[in-house]
């Protein structure tokens, strides 16, 4: 058997997470600008320019900056198996990353062919480092547990999905002739129902019983649930290209996939509900806020299926839901659990044996209640946005101030970091 | 009979829910339900560590189970006792806010450190010990 998961060396350097984490607020601001500066209210149209632009700096920006740094963390933790060449595959996918998205944000905006072309080949190696990196820490994984599948399917589909992206981007600055609605379809369904909400899956097995102290996930559950919403995925984006589209197999196939995401986010919810540690705790309210959006997501789509004349808006409001209240907030809880951890953890490991400061000494649980307050009012904010300018405003507000919140957190877990660091080698000297 | 993973599983669930305890009083500034709470909590973790570190991991290195493992759970211990001092100290202090955030990170160090325990030091405990797993578990048990 594998020992592998009980090295001391399998935690990746501190400055490979933190540098991700450093960076991925930043995009929220931009994001909020980018609409501010829309002209109207951009939620009204799923195709303007800047919809589209600050959509990508929240998914690409935000959210694949946090999973490349966060990856690396808890591979070894979840699956006993690191990631290879931990800081090369970090630099070489980290800054195409960065500069990919902030082209691909530019030419979506200013409708240059030029920084499309530009974007896609550097998104294209970012993601593909990432992912096969990702695809070599999971086979050589010592653990065959659910866990590893579910993040295993999540991968698949970010990979299906970031061609998808690929191939549309360069189809846009080219003007080639690709079946753009299906192509966008596909990349929609792979990248939030495939990427985010698999791995959302394959962590929660793990960490909501761990931290919250809660009971486990039901093994049926956990063994059925990623490959059941993997098939359905991949089966509805396949369907895409049948001639004549089958819409009732595919109105079938999509309600398919939201009652299972609805199971999921209805038995995390209850075994919270049932967890052994009771005290407030601002990182759990981020996750129950993130799976009680997953039902409002639901809601939305499914309403969508039977009332298609609302279809934009109900569609509109379902992927808000599902970005700004389910991907952010697990994604922010996640955040303010891992970091203070990770100082603390690599201050204790640095040799510093007495007065390392506790986790809520390097973020404040306050600095957390008013990140989370702010947040649940942008979600708010966010349910009437496509019929109300004042709630599109509320929304570039609360990504802004999110960004900013954010952002800080992490700096002062760095600069907390730092001193301590210059603590010890004082002590040493 | 239980297997070792079973049985030190439970062990592990115990001592959680009296870590839960311990926590939900303090922040709750139930001074008095406190103290006794902690030591049930500090009491059950003592214990765990010392069926690991008299009875398992010595019967492991002996039917030549991996060390290396075995000395980096050695080192977590030592990493949660140092926790367990600071925060008897805050409980001591009567500082909620204090002990609140060790609480908070022991819990990650304390959950970590049993997954990796639960899906692989055990595992091999029960595969190499089979053949004495049951005077084993009866020591761990009276100690």
């Amino acid at each position: 058997m594998r020992m592998t998961s009980l090295s001391t060396d399998q935690s990746p350097p501190l400055s490979i997470p933190l540098s991700f984490f450093a960076v991925a607020p930043l995009f929220l601001v931009l994001a909020a600008v980018l609409l501010a500066f829309a002209g109207g209210n951009p939620f009204t149209d799923p195709h303007d320019p800047a919809l589209r632009a600050a959509t990508h700096c929240v998914t690409l920006g935000f959210m694949a900056s946090v999973m490349f740094g966060a990856t690396q963390q808890i591979l070894p933790v979840l699956v006993g198996s690191k990631m290879p060449a931990s800081r090369l595959v970090a630099i070489f996918s980290l800054l195409p990353l960065l500069t990919g998205t902030l082209s691909l944000c530019a030419g979506f905006i200013l409708g240059k062919p030029a920084l499309l072309n530009l974007a896609w080949p550097l998104l294209g190696i970012a993601f593909l480092i990432f992912i096969v990196a990702s695809l070599v820490s999971l086979m050589r994984a010592a653990a065959r547990n659910d866990t590893r599948t579910a993040i295993l399917l999540s991968v698949l589909s970010l990979a299906i999905a970031i061609i998808m992206g690929v191939l549309l981007a360069h189809g846009y600055a080219t003007g080639a002739g690709l079946p753009y609605f299906e192509m966008i379809t596909a990349h929609v369904k792979l990248s939030l129902g495939g990427w985010v909400m698999l791995l959302t899956i394959g962590v929660s097995y793990q960490v909501v019983p761990m931290f919250q102290l809660t009971p486990g996930y039901p093994k049926w559950l956990s063994t059925v649930l990623a490959p059941a919403i993997f098939t359905v995925l991949l089966s509805s984006a396949v369907l895409l290209w049948v001639d004549p589209y089958p819409d009732r197999i595919a109105g079938g196939l999509e309600s398919l996939f939201w009652l299972l995401a609805i199971g999921f986010a209805a038995v995390t919810l209850r075994l919270q509900q049932q967890r052994r540690r009771r005290v407030a705790d601002a990182t759990l309210s981020f996750f129950r806020l993130g799976m009680i959006s997953i039902l409002l997501a639901a809601l939305f789509s499914m309403a969508a299926l039977f009332y298609p004349a609302a279809g934009i808006y109900l569609r509109t409001l379902s992927v808000l839901a599902f970005l700004l209240g389910f991907a952010m907030s697990v994604i922010n809880g996640m955040l303010y659990k891992i970091i203070p951890f990770l100082v603390w953890f690599h201050l204790f490991r640095g040799g510093m044996k007495s007065g390392v400061p506790n986790m809520k000494q390097i973020i404040p649980e306050t600095w957390m209640w008013w990140h989370y307050r702010l947040h649940a009012g942008t979600l708010l904010a966010a349910m009437s946005a496509p019929f109300w300018m004042v709630a599109a405003r509320g929304i570039m507000l609360g990504l802004l101030l999110q960004g900013i919140l954010l952002g800080a957190a992490v700096f002062t877990a760095i600069s907390i970091y730092r001193k301590n660091v210059r603590l010890i080698k004082l002590a040493h000297t | 009979m239980k297997t070792i993973i079973e049985f030190m599983a439970d062990s592990h669930k115990a001592c959680d829910d009296e870590f839960a305890h311990a926590e939900e009083a303090v922040l709750n500034g139930k001074w008095e339900e406190a103290a006794p709470a902690f030591k049930r909590f500090h009491d059950a973790m003592i214990q765990h560590f010392r069926m690991e570190e008299e009875i398992l991991f010595p019967a492991l290195q002996s039917a030549g189970g991996p060390a290396g493992p075995v000395q980096i759970m050695l080192m977590e211990h030592a990493q949660m006792k140092d926790l367990f001092g600071q925060m008897a100290a805050a409980l001591t202090g009567k500082d909620a806010q204090d002990y609140g955030g060790i609480s908070e990170t022991l819990l990650i160090v304390m959950q970590q450190h049993n997954h990796k325990e639960e899906q692989i030091l055990y595992p091999i405990a029960d595969h190499i010990l089979a053949a004495q797993r049951e005077t084993l578990l009866g020591r761990m048990h009276s100690l």
